[in-house]
Order: C-alpha cells, then sequence, then structure tokens
C-alpha cells in the first residue's frame, strides 16, 4: 500500500502494493499480532486505512490514522476509522504523552525527513512504536549497487529511480545502530525474506528484505 | 411536505435527484423559554423544512444547521417558478451525499432569525409591538436548546447526524457537547470554536453600518424599512470574507461594467438598479465613484438583494452570537468542552478559508482527540475561501457520504 509520507506532492499510485498483495498480509500479520486487544493505536501516514481496518476488525482498537492527502482520509472514513489530515510531528507534538498504547510507522519511515525525530516522538504518545521498512542492506540492493551501479529495483525496491518518491532508505544494521545510540530498547523484531513473507532464519541485514521492529523507551 | 411524500422512497442506489417542492412549517411552543443571559420570552416559533422519510426506528434523522446568513429553506424549491433551490442543495436530495432516500433531513430558521422563526422582528406578544432591541441576546446554546424543543416534539429521539458548515459548524460542536447522547454523528465544516479578533472585527464594522445609520433608530423601524443602507454595506463587506483573493479574481478580476452614460442606448427596462446603490443611498454619488468594475456591481446587488431578505436587528444579534461562542472560555478548556462528547466527529477545512481557518478547524480536532474522542479531520484544498463548504466538490461530497455510511 502507498504510505503517504512528508510530500504534498500528488503520489504516484499505490501499483506497487497492488501488485504485491501477500506481502502487505503478512507484515500486517505480523504487526497485529504484537497489538494488544482493545489498545489504542496511531498509524503515522495511514493511507487509505487498510492497515488500521485490519487491526480493527482482528483486534477491537482504537484506530487514530494521520496522511497528508485529503482522500486517503476520506477512504479512512468510509471505513469507519478516525483519520487526521495533516503533518504527522505536527499531530504528535499536539498531542500528551502516552495518549496511544502504540504507534505504527510501517513503510512510512524512509519517505520521511530527519526519522530519528519522528521515532523520538512517537515514543513519547505512544508506550510502543512499532516500525517496518525495507532493509537497504538485502544482498540483492547491495549487489544492484556493487555490480551493476544501478539504483536498485527488484522485489523490494519495486520502482524505478525516476517514479519512486524521495526516500532515506536504512538497513537494518543502520536502524539497530540508531536504536543502540538513542538506547532505545527492542521489545521485539521480524526479519522477512525477499519475498516478504518466510522467516529470514540469520544473517538478516545481508539476507532480509523487510524487517519489523517494536520499540519501547 | 414535499415529492418524496407522495411516492415510496426511491431505491437507494438511484441517480442523484432532487428534493423538488416542499413547504416550510412552524414549531410553535407556547412555553416561555430563558435564554443564556436569564430573560426570557412567552413563546417562540422556529420555521423548519423536512425531507425524506423518519424511518420507523427514529434513528435516520440529520439536522442540517445553518450559517449566519442562512435559513430553514437548505434543499428543494418552493414554487415551480424558484430560480434558486434550497442552499445546500447540491449536497442534500435523493441519491446525493445527504441521501434523503435513506434520511430524514430537518433544517430549522435559527432562534433570532428572520426568516419566520422568532427574533428581533417578532411581535412581543406581551405589547404586541415588534421586539426590536428588547429581544434577549441570544447564543449558538440558546439556538441550540430551543432546537431540541422542536425535535422532542417530532418525537425525534436521536440525531443520526448534525451537520453544518461555519455558524453551523459552531451548532452541531453546541449540540454534541449540550446532548452527548443524542447526536450520534457531528459534522462541522468551515467552522471554529472560538473566533479569532479579525473575524470578529469584520462584525464589528458590519454591525456599526447598521448602527451608525439614522434609519437604525435605536432598533426601532416599520417592518421593510430601517438601516437599509447600513445592512447593505454590513453585506457588502462580510460577502467579501466568505470569497477569497483568487476566486474574486477569477470571477471579477478588472473587469469594467459598461459607463453609466451607455445605459441610455439599452432598453428602459434594463436593471440598471443592479449596479446602483439607488434607493438605497440618501445621497446620490458624484458620477465619478460610480460603479466601475464589474465588482462592485456584483458587490452592491449582494447588498441590495440582503436587505430584501434580511432584518437589520436580527443581523446585530446573530453576529454578537457568533463573537460571543467560545468553548474553550464556556468550559474552561476545549478539551473539557469536549470531555463528554459522544458523537463520532468530522471537521472539514478549507485551506482558501481566511475567516475561519484551517488552523482553527484543526484545532478543534486536535481537542477532541486529546479528550480521546473519535475525530477526522479533512482538509479539502479550494481557491473559494470560507464558502468553500457550499462548493459543488465531489471530494467533499464523498467524504460527506463516506461518514455518514
Amino acid at each position: 500500500m502507498s504510505r503517504t509520507a512528508h510530500t504534498t506532492a500528488s503520489k504516484p499510485t499505490a501499483s506497487a502494493a497492488k501488485a504485491h498483495p501477500v506481502k502487505r498480509t503478512v507484515d500486517m500479520q505480523i504487526i497485529a499480532g504484537w497489538v494488544e486487544p482493545g489498545s489504542r493505536v496511531l498509524d503515522l501516514g495511514c493511507g487509505r486505512g487498510v492497515l488500521l481496518e485490519y487491526l480493527a476488525q482482528t483486534k477491537r482498537v482504537h484506530a487514530v490514522g494521520v496522511d497528508l492527502d485529503f482522500d486517503k482520509i476520506s477512504a479512512c472514513v468510509r471505513r469507519g476509522l478516525t483519520a487526521y489530515q495533516g503533518d504527522m510531528m505536527a499531530l504528535m507534538r499536539a498531542l500528551p504523552e502516552n495518549h496511544f498504547d502504540r504507534v505504527i510507522c510501517s513503510r512510512t519511515l524512509e519517505e520521511l525527513p530527519d526519522p530519528g525525530a519522528i521515532i523520538e516522538q512517537a515514543l513519547r504518545i505512544g508506550k510502543n512504536v512499532t516500525v517496518g521498512f525495507v532493509n537497504h542492506g538485502y544482498w540483492k540492493n547491495r549487489a544492484a549497487a556493487f555490480f551493476l551501479g544501478r539504483k536498485p529495483q527488484n522485489a523490494v525496491y519495486t520502482t524505478a529511480w525516476f517514479e519512486s518518491r524521495p526516500s532515506n532508505p536504512a538497513s537494518i544494521a543502520d536502524f539497530e545502530d540508531f536504536c543502540s545510540l538513542r538506547q532505545l530498547r527492542i521489545a521485539r523484531s521480524a526479519h522477512l525474506l525477499g519475498d516478504w513473507k518466510s522467516p529470514c532464519p540469520l544473517a538478516p541485514n545481508l539476507l532480509a528484505g523487510y524487517a519489523l521492529y517494536d520499540l519501547t523507551r | 411536505m414535499n415529492d418524496a411524500d407522495a411516492e415510496p422512497p426511491f431505491p437507494a442506489r438511484s441517480e442523484p435527484g432532487e428534493v423538488g417542492l416542499v413547504e416550510p412549517r412552524d414549531f410553535v411552543s407556547n412555553a416561555p423559554f430563558t435564554f443564556d443571559n436569564g430573560l426570557a420570552i412567552p413563546g417562540f416559533t422556529l420555521r423548519y423544512e423536512t425531507y425524506g422519510h423518519l424511518n420507523a426506528a427514529r434513528d435516520n434523522a440529520v439536522l442540517i444547521c445553518h450559517a449566519l446568513s442562512g435559513d430553514h429553506h437548505c434543499a428543494g424549491i418552493h414554487s415551480l417558478t424558484d430560480k434558486k433551490p434550497g442552499w445546500w442543495n447540491n449536497l442534500i436530495g435523493p441519491g446525493k451525499a445527504v441521501d434523503t432516500n435513506k434520511f430524514f433531513v430537518l433544517c430549522a430558521n435559527v432562534l433570532g432569525g428572520c426568516q419566520g422563526s422568532t427574533g428581533p422582528s417578532s411581535l412581543d406578544p406581551r405589547t404586541g409591538r415588534p421586539y426590536g432591541i428588547t429581544f434577549p441576546a441570544v447564543t449558538i446554546r440558546d439556538m441550540v436548546r430551543s432546537q431540541k424543543l422542536w425535535l422532542d416534539s417530532l418525537g425525534i429521539t436521536s440525531l443520526y447526524a448534525a451537520i453544518g458548515g461555519s455558524m453551523g459548524g459552531m451548532q452541531v460542536l453546541q449540540w454534541a457537547i449540550e446532548y452527548p447522547s443524542f447526536v450520534k454523528r457531528a459534522l462541522a465544516m468551515a467552522t471554529t470554536a472560538r473566533e479569532g479578533a479579525q473575524a470578529i472585527a469584520f462584525n464589528e464594522v458590519g454591525r456599526q453600518a447598521i448602527l451608525q445609520d439614522p434609519e437604525w433608530n435605536h432598533g426601532y423601524y416599520p417592518k421593510g424599512g430601517g438601516p437599509r443602507v447600513g445592512l447593505a454595506i454590513a453585506r457588502m463587506m462580510a460577502h467579501i470574507t466568505y470569497l477569497s483573493d483568487a476566486s474574486m479574481d477569477r470571477k471579477f478580476g478588472r473587469k469594467a461594467v459598461r459607463p453609466r452614460s451607455s445605459a441610455a442606448d439599452t432598453p428602459a427596462a434594463a436593471p440598471a438598479a443592479i449596479d446602483s446603490m439607488e434607493g438605497l443611498d440618501a445621497v446620490a454619488p458624484a458620477a465619478t465613484f460610480d460603479v466601475r468594475f464589474e465588482v462592485e456591481s456584483y458587490l452592491r446587488y449582494q447588498g441590495r438583494s440582503f436587505i430584501n431578505r434580511f432584518d437589520a436587528n436580527s443581523y446585530l444579534y446573530i453576529t454578537r452570537a457568533l463573537d460571543q461562542f467560545d468553548l474553550a472560555a464556556a468550559h474552561g478548556s476545549l478539551e473539557q468542552a469536549f470531555s463528554g462528547v459522544q458523537a463520532a466527529t468530522l471537521v472539514v477545512g478549507f485551506t482558501s478559508d481566511w475567516l475561519f481557518p484551517p488552523e482553527q478547524n484543526r484545532a478543534i480536532a486536535l481537542a477532541l482527540l486529546r479528550a480521546g474522542k473519535r475525530v477526522s479531520y479533512a482538509e479539502l484544498a479550494t481557491d473559494l475561501g470560507h464558502d468553500s463548504f457550499l462548493l459543488e466538490s465531489p471530494q467533499l461530497y464523498e467524504l460527506v457520504r463516506g461518514f455518514l455510511t
């Protein structure tokens, strides 16, 4: 699903997400497994509310989404979800500590400026922060850069550079370094192979295509 | 009551149609009504219209709340020769976003108004003369409380939704606060929980235009008379605040109207009066300051048509109600104001609204969020200014339809 981030430009279509519905399913199942039933959840870059609707149905969460795009908010409202149109940082700054049980930042982080500040804010207003992102260290990404001298385009990076949104990619190693630097506790994590559904048993920074982390203060 | 009364309801998926012919009705309360300020009137009337049917479960009533210069006639037509339908006809009707096949839609002229509901131009039964400025100061909450009595009289036990823009949005918020279990959904657009200094300032200039008109005469003037120039000027200025720089530029630019002298070439019946303040101003303007630009002509037309349908004292009372409305002050904070709200709320701001700007709409949504309520906020990019909520926008229709699903 196309995740709206910090840009007001009109978004490319969600073709990548539509082409890989299976990927979305496992991702959502893992997140749902971490979510406490009946908890208060904020989804940063909620898009059309697919994840929140799933969480509302499976976990009866009190869901709030935030996105920049009117039509995405409209789609959330149609799904019976509550969603706020605007800048996610401005929204989070306007909310008190621990307002949510969980803040989810799924497939959004790499498109945001200053992701460290986003996570810091998310950890202030949420007791847990769930982050899901494409692993830039995935071997196919490395190979594309090293052997081909190209911007990676493969199962995890589905679009060519000229149809991609601005992005600030991170590897699993980058992310774990960040967590230790900021002394963020990793409560749980999940690493998926390049197919985005099979668990990655070893060397995730090399072999995982997608990573999910559950952080606490 | 309306077209639909004569026929069974249309299937829900029919093409959008029209509400058709409608007739206003009156709710008459003979019990004394006490205003927020403690003053009372012996009874009151609210003029209203309804479209669609109340279902057996009585849970499909949708209340429309109108803005400062609006009225109860929000959809349909009163006669086949009507040039214009009700003010929100684009939103309300069979198959439209507020679908009269599904919902029983109601709208009443506010207390203090002048379109058939009791206001300063109504006769005080105690004196047999118009209330004038002896009419108690009316608040948004007074408007809402009087509407509750009306809905009670119709046997309506809950509102599926309350919907309104601008002052209508204020009423919607007040409804959700005042009658939390009664209102299931609240949709407030282009509104504010408290006006900023700029909005108060504009209202004050409008009021002064009326108050300084000698014809105002301390509020005592015959029906149809009164401070027509003052009211027209108030309306002209207020109308600017409902538009935007971009929309006025697109509509009028610097387009000039034909000079006055050429009016002689046109047939005698030519509506020269549209371009002039004739009959309004005591002193005819010098030719130098005759209307030159289309925007001037347009505003003069707005002023002229307004004085034929609006009472100056009502304008004073209602703008005062707008300015006094302050949910934060009334409850200590906006979060406290919303603490009891049970309705699922949707707030819609419009990017080019500089009267009740997006930030003030967002502030409502954020306060509701902080209070732990179910609230969505959407902001439509338009360049039509405050009146954007009346816009024919498929995006807005989709949002409203989705919220009411």
